[in-house]
């Protein structure tokens, strides 16, 4: 049609219509060769970059909304539930282009005047944050009154929808709260750490406790669900899933009955106690009060509740069955006697004279019986707690001795419990005082030492795991709470057995521990009366202040400046079930009562075999 | 076509066909429906088959039809005659909606008459070139440098009336229209490599009376990844459409680009990018090649044309057709800013259509009057 023939053809002599005709050419050439371009141009796009186009439209198209996984559950010995979720509601926002995010706000606000205006702003702030096609969840849970008015009103809230999610629930509240611990709100720290694979659609994590610990196997693995969305976000169809890996459930030591027993003993009071099988390290009440309740913390708590915790003069956030350093006091005394004997620094049948005090380079140290024990041998100086004996033996042993004997059994270093945050107490040596303190060590110090005083620390549980490798002859346990604890890491080398010299050194000592509740002259023997079984202990006095020479008068100082009150012990003697330690702080409450008690409600109400008759008191002479 | 035309002519044809007789031209009208075809078919698409909106399209495109046989039926010799009386009206009006304009999406560009709104601009794309043929329908060509000149001057007042709305999209596409007369009508090339050399030079002091939105349209152009969720969109979403097209394209009603509403503007400005991915590489070459076709008829006609005026117009009017497809698809594919144009004949759309419509009913006058003149 356009051949150049033709314009030839047609071409007049008149360089007029030549020259036109010669733009015409021009001007479709022209034409050409822009198509030429956009044709270039296409087969660029489509042909040579049709693979990234393409995904680029179906990532477009399909997009996925992250299934989290349910959390592990958390089961006491028995199976009773100590950590539940519950179904709830919360609300999401998906930011659309062009959106009025103050009037939304106001609308919420209007339908739910019982979210505090704080919460409020914070998801108010959080919208306006979110990218468009990027969704955000509100910072506090719906009932499901609350959640009803908002899905009669969605029409009034663009951008909004409800999602069902599940809530930790401790239906026991603050029991045991220490050692399940509790899920938070997770915060801007733990943001940057965590996986965000795994915890994409997950708004709480594990803060302390058992919950902390377990972290990765109670939370699980999420799953996603592919869905085809529009530009704004909405979901058209769903196209597949992955579904969820669910956390693992968790059954603990603890027998909840015990926990609930223990704690109402120490109900009040600052202190802690733990029991443990001794013969394999289960945990079966982990007791430190005061306590709180997790409750407050799962839906992110408000700052008044925290801070009334926090500034509590009583220190409830203080796990103090691992984290409360304490001077052991007398209840180191049989582990120091037992690790004489065994060395032959001394004899049961050795006696030596107390008369109330030893004097040592011009210092006098009392004996807490201040016309002193008299003739004293191994069994009087356990049962009756004499200082002056212990005294003697530390001046013959010295400090690394001491320190060589004590390590064994726990002290001065983790019991590797599955609890974070761990203390690991203090046990003196001479190396350990140029170290931390630089200074040398003076012999003055070693007499104290040998009755749990000066820098010696230990933690409740040290305390409880030393009674019950004591109640095994020497067998090493791991305290744990978790049923299955994970396996040993590195301290699968250390030996899982104190060596043994004379089994009779042990028996002496444990007879000796069995005087203190059992014998009339025992300092726990007024707590035993008519108890149904045999029960070896050891209490203890730890002084938090030093009042020198004077007189002790319980009634006469301040309160907080009492001394704390140990107590350890196992029972029973000959097949020990249950260790426990005990301890209460700066109060007139003795521990030794408590230990008892938490002993015999156990061994009457939560073994297999109730123990109702005094079986092996015909061991005592 | 193997009797030479003035033959023809002198026959006397009383069995002339229906098309003959309504001064229609067979392959441009054969074009032109086979291109609004294909419209009906992507708007219904890019509509997702909204019922409403084929419905006005086919409105549209009857009562554009209608004009466009109407327009064919009006001689050159009057449109001539009327040319400078339209421009005077045309240019009245730019200084009336400069004044009193209704504002819209920011521009003041419509005149609101109470019953219909108009849009003054919308007529200057027909009557600038006509006026500058005009000018030059008696010059021999080359025209002379005064003459040129006044067609200069001409088509800076328009161009400037339009820019200050501001429209500088519609600005620089009138000016063309009115630039392509000049160039037909022989403007020396010395000139033209000049202007364009000029214009290239003078584009950063271009850049400095610019509004902010011209300039990050310039800015967005230059690197739209750079913004992706907020300048740069539009173009990443008109990329990924076309390019995920492919070879043979996703279907008829295929485009998830446009159904999932990632694409703007999707049944006009947009709609080329529909198109492309649905219908693919091979679609986009035939559509191409129907453009081509419809673009050398006009020139054709323009060829064939017997007086100054008629072959100014028609290769103006054929050449802004031509302009208008290359800056809407440069602009979706991303080889062009974004200039809110649609795409001729093929989107959803009012006044551009009928203004297109009206063109092909003045070619199609110029190419079936000769007849008459030459009696």
């Amino acid at each position: 049609m356009l051949s150049p023939q033709h314009f030839l053809d047609e071409q007049e002599n008149s360089k007029q219509k030549y020259l036109f005709k010669q733009r015409l050419w021009i001007a479709f050439i022209f034409v050409l060769l822009c198509f030429a371009i956009i044709l270039g141009r296409m087969i660029y796009l489509q042909i040579l970059s049709f693979n990234h186009y393409h995904s680029m439209a179906e990532g477009n198209r399909i997009s996925f909304t992250v299934i989290p996984p349910t959390r592990g559950k958390i089961y006491d010995r028995n199976h009773t539930l100590l950590a539940d979720n519950q179904p709830t509601y919360i609300l999401k926002f998906t930011r659309e282009r062009h959106m009025d995010i103050d009037a939304l706000v106001k609308q919420l606000q209007t339908l739910l005047p019982s979210i505090s205006e704080k919460k409020m702003a914070k998801f108010a702030q959080n919208m306006r944050h979110t990218n468009t096609f990027n969704q955000t969840l509100s910072p506090f849970y719906l009932t499901e009154k609350q959640a009803a008015v908002i899905a009669v009103n969605t029409h009034k809230l663009p951008g909004i929808t409800l999602a069902a999610r599940l809530k930790r629930y401790y239906p026991f509240g603050s029991t045991a709260v220490h050692a399940i611990g509790y899920v938070s709100r997770i915060n801007m720290d733990e943001l940057k750490t965590l996986d965000p694979e795994i915890y994409r659609g997950t708004d709480s994590i594990g803060k302390s406790g058992i919950e902390k610990f377990y972290e990765t196997q109670l939370h699980g693995k999420p799953g996603l669900q592919y869905i085809e969305t529009n530009a704004k976000g909405r979901v058209l169809r769903k196209l597949s899933a992955v579904p969820p890996v669910p956390g693992q459930d968790i059954q603990l030591t603890i027998d909840i009955r015990l926990q609930k027993y223990a704690e109402s003993l120490l109900a009040g009071k600052k202190g802690a106690i733990v029991a443990m099988n001794p013969t394999n390290g289960e945990i079966l009440a982990y007791v430190s009060q005061p306590t709180y309740d997790p409750n407050l913390f799962v839906d992110g708590i408000s700052q008044i509740n925290y801070n009334r915790l926090l500034h509590n003069k009583q220190k409830p956030f203080i796990n103090r069955a691992i984290n409360g350093q304490y001077p052991p006091g007398s209840t180191v005394k049989p582990f120091v006697a037992l690790g004489a004997l065994e060395r032959g620094l001394t004899t049961a049948q050795k006696k030596i004279y107390d008369p109330g005090y030893l004097e040592f380079a011009g210092h006098r140290y009392r004996d807490w019986k201040r016309r002193g024990h008299g003739l004293v041998d191994l069994d009087t100086a356990i049962t009756q707690s004499c200082d002056t004996y212990f005294y003697d033996l530390a001046l013959k042993m010295g400090i690394d001795t001491l320190h060589d004997i004590l390590y064994p059994f726990g002290f001065g270093h983790k019991t590797g419990i599955d609890l974070p945050k761990e203390a690991s107490g203090i046990l003196p040596s001479q190396a350990w005082k140029k170290a931390t303190k630089g200074k040398p060590w003076y012999r003055g110090e070693t007499v104290i030492a040998a009755i749990g005083q000066g820098y010696m620390l230990a933690t409740p549980l040290q305390l409880a795991k030393a009674t019950s490798i004591l109640a095994n002859h020497g067998q090493i346990v791991r305290p744990h709470l978790n049923i299955q604890p994970p396996p040993l890491t590195e301290e699968s080398d250390t030996p899982q057995q104190i060596p043994i010299k004379d089994i009779h050194n042990w028996n002496t000592v444990i007879k000796a521990m069995t005087h203190v509740l059992h014998s009339v002259h025992g300092t726990a023997h007024k707590y035993a009366h008519h108890l149904p079984f045999t029960m070896a202990g050891k209490t203890g006095t730890a002084q938090v202040f030093s009042l020198k020479d004077a007189e002790y008068d319980a009634n006469n100082i301040k309160k907080s400046l009492r001394d704390h009150s140990l107590f350890i012990g196992f029972a029973p003697v000959k097949k020990p079930q249950i260790a426990v330690s005990v301890i209460v702080e700066n109060s007139s409450l003795k521990a030794a009562p408590l230990g008892i008690k938490v002993a015999k409600y156990y061994l009457q109400h939560c073994t297999d075999t109730p123990f109702l008759h005094k079986t092996t008191l015909n061991s005592i002479p | 076509m193997k009797i030479p035309l003035h033959q023809k002519q002198h026959v006397y044809r009383p069995n002339k066909s229906w098309i003959a007789r309504l001064h229609l031209d067979p392959w441009l009208l054969l074009g032109v429906i086979a291109l609004l075809a294909v419209s009906t078919i992507v708007v219904y698409s890019a509509s997702d088959g909204n019922p409403h909106i084929i419905q006005n399209h086919l409105i549209r495109i009857t009562l554009a039809l209608i004009l466009m046989i109407i327009f064919a039926q009006i001689p050159p010799h009057f449109m001539s005659m009327v040319t400078p009386w339209l421009f005077f009206i045309g240019i009245l009006m730019l200084v009336t909606v400069l004044l009193f304009g209704h504002i819209g999406k920011g521009a003041q560009r419509w005149l609101d008459f109470g019953v219909i709104k108009f849009q003054p601009s919308e007529l200057m794309k027909l009557v600038l070139p006509m006026m500058v043929a005009w000018l030059y329908a008696y010059e021999t060509f080359p025209p002379s440098t005064k003459k040129l000149l006044q067609g200069g001057g001409m088509i800076a007042l328009t161009a400037g009336l339009i820019v200050v709305e501001p429209d500088l999209g519609t600005s620089l596409l009138i000016a063309m229209s009115g630039l392509f007369v000049i160039y037909f009508a022989g403007l020396p090339w010395k000139i033209i490599l000049g202007t364009i050399a000029t214009t290239i030079l003078s584009a950063p002091i271009a850049w400095h009376f610019m509004y902010d939105y011209q300039k990050q349209r310039v800015l967005t152009f230059l690197n739209p990844e750079s913004d992706p969720l907020g300048k740069g969109y539009h173009i990443i979403q008109s990329k990924i459409a076309i390019g995920s097209g492919g070879l043979e394209g996703k279907g008829f009603m295929g485009s998830t680009q446009a159904h999932l509403d990632f694409l703007p503007e999707s049944t006009t400005d947009f709609i080329f990018s529909v198109y492309a991915e649905e219908f693919g590489l091979i679609g986009v070459g035939l559509l191409l090649l129907l453009y081509t076709f419809v673009i050398g008829r006009g020139l054709y006609i323009a060829s064939r044309a017997q007086d100054n005026f008629t072959r100014l117009v028609a290769a103006s009017l054929t050449m802004t057709l031509f302009v208008y497809i290359f800056v809407n698809i440069g602009m979706v594919s991303g080889l062009l800013p974004v200039v809110g144009l649609p795409l001729p004949l093929i989107s959803y759309g009012g006044s551009a259509m009928v203004t297109l419509m009206i063109s092909f009913g003045i070619l199609m006058s110029i190419h079936t009057h000769k007849k008459m003149l030459a009696k």
